[in-house]
């Protein structure tokens, strides 16, 4: 179907197809966020002893996120005075629309992916170093030293991470000779990457935690040491916006590590076909966001410094290994 | 003239790396010169889009809109993160200025309002990654090894300048 439309001669009318795609897109994934939320604090909450949300929308709290976001839209708009305006203002923009705007290439199921683009896995990991900028750009136009504190940080902890991300994808991208997402979901008819990269599955997963910014790597929002990090002077729904870039960010990588490392919409077995694409993708999809929220609940923070000697002296080198190893078998065993 | 949807697309994004660049050198303040100079990063790397060299796009954004941008915000940041640049010249030279950029603008429109560019048939935006690969491994192997050699001394030379501060920093 969306081959077709991509295919088709450009005019209004397809303009407005994938406009209205577009937004439905846009729903489906503040549906997500939503429920998303809900969801990670019903585990925490279970994990942690304790219920979670239970009085806003029946037993499970189903509308607590919902009375939660109208809360954020209703609240006053706070501009500090000191702080630089149009920065303000422009900083959410720019950390929120590179979140959305990298689920374009993402296959969903074999006829769902808004973009059939021959560099998609590398225009995932390039765009998403954009929402960085915004990030500091925040931090700076605060004008307040815990936010700047936070937004240093950030930038600090997404650049030294984004190589040991990127590192770690090579090894499958030797094995699938491409950086097509499509063509490495259909490399993995014989077994899912998890299996033929497992040293890369592990680091890619570290990393992508200290890409979201979640806790064992939260260090530009440790409340504990920085308040809130570099959205401390923000309210409202500017608030909003980086929490919601943050979430579909969540999204996002949790679709990413489904279609690089858990075979996308293919189902494991041969006999399983004949459910669709799309029910297996939204289950390792779910599988994978549980994990995330399992991780988070799991394990503290840790220290700054730990934190960029882990990211240099362990994750890299590791995935320096894993490429060298990946090629060695490659060209000696002769599979792919 | 046909305005085409790639015309659009080339107009809107041409203005918006020229807005990037003439905001770049009129802010005052360097924290907006460099989201002015993302802007134009970013619009640069959609017109290769729309050349269909979408590697050179990706690599575009990867590197000078993330790596750069964030490079020159950090070195900033760690010095006069508040300094902001004051107008100078007298009104002399800035008209001289305003003749020279009328004159150049002229000379270039000239130039290039007449030049035939011969369209050959390319096969340069199939699979360009691929091309893009081969060519690197094979006719240019030796540039590419030479500029992997020179980026490892840059890296070498930036350690040992780093080694050298601490141990003055250690003897004061």
């Amino acid at each position: 179907m969306i081959q077709d439309l991509l295919n088709s001669s450009p005019g209004w009318a397809n303009f407005g197809i994938f406009f209205l795609l577009g937004t439905v897109l846009l729903l489906v994934v503040l549906g997500f966020v939503t429920y998303g939320i809900l969801a990670e604090r019903k585990v925490m909450g279970y994990m942690q002893l304790r219920h979670g949300p239970n009085q806003v929308g029946g037993k499970w709290g189903l509308l607590q996120t919902v009375a939660d976001v109208l809360k954020l839209l209703l609240k006053e708009d706070v501009i500090p005075k000191m702080a630089d305006r149009p920065l303000f203002i422009l900083a959410p923009v720019i950390a929120f629309a590179p979140a959305f705007m990298v689920l374009a290439t993402i296959p969903f199921t074999d006829k769902f992916q808004f973009a059939d683009i021959g560099v998609g896995l590398l225009y995932y990991i390039a765009v998403s170093g954009i929402t960085t900028i915004g990030v500091v750009t925040g931090g700076w136009a605060s004008n307040n030293k815990y936010a700047l504190l936070g937004g240093m940080r950030a930038a600090a902890q997404m650049i030294s991470y984004e190589i040991p991300l990127v590192r770690s994808v090579l090894g499958i991208i030797l094995l699938t000779g491409s950086l097509n997402l499509n063509d490495i979901v259909h490399a993995q008819r014989h077994g899912w990457f998890i299996l033929w990269q497992p040293i890369a599955f592990i680091v890619f997963f570290i990393a992508s935690i200290a890409e979201l910014n979640r806790t064992p790597f939260d260090l530009p929002e440790a409340e504990s040491e920085i308040v809130a990090g570099y959205h401390v002077e923000y309210s409202g729904f500017r608030w909003a916006f980086f929490m919601l870039a943050e979430y579909v960010y969540l999204f996002a990588m949790a679709a990413l590590i489904t279609t690089l490392f858990l075979g996308g919409w293919m189902s494991p077995l041969a006999a399983l076909n004949f459910i669709p694409g799309a029910v297996w993708f939204a289950l390792k999809f779910s599988v994978v966001i549980f994990v995330y929220i399992w991780i988070r609940v799991a394990l503290p923070r840790m220290r700054a410094d730990h934190l960029m000697e882990f990211g240099w002296k362990v994750l890299l080198p590791v995935a320096l290994a894993n490429i060298f190893l990946t090629a060695l078998i490659k060209s000696i065993f002769h599979i792919f | 003239m046909t305005f085409s949807g790639e015309f659009f697309a080339f107009m809107s994004l041409a203005l918006v790396a020229v807005i990037g660049g003439v905001l770049l050198l009129n802010l005052t303040k360097v924290m907006h010169m460099i989201i002015a100079l993302v802007f134009t990063f970013i619009s640069i790397a959609g017109i290769y889009v729309l050349l269909s060299a979408e590697f050179v796009a990706v690599v575009q954004i990867l590197i000078y809109a993330g790596a750069i941008t964030i490079l020159m915000l950090f070195a900033i940041m760690l010095t006069k993160h508040d300094d902001a640049s004051e107008a100078q010249g007298t009104i002399w030279r800035k008209l001289l200025l305003l003749l020279g950029v009328i004159g150049f603008a002229f000379a270039v429109y000239i130039g290039i309002y007449n030049f035939n560019v011969e369209q050959l048939p390319s096969h340069l935006h199939e699979n360009n990654v691929l091309q893009i690969g081969k060519a690197l491994y094979t006719k240019h192997v030796i540039p590419f090894e030479l500029t992997s050699v020179l980026l490892l001394v840059a890296l070498v030379g930036a350690i040992i300048l780093a080694k050298n501060d601490e141990k003055e920093a250690h003897k004061e």
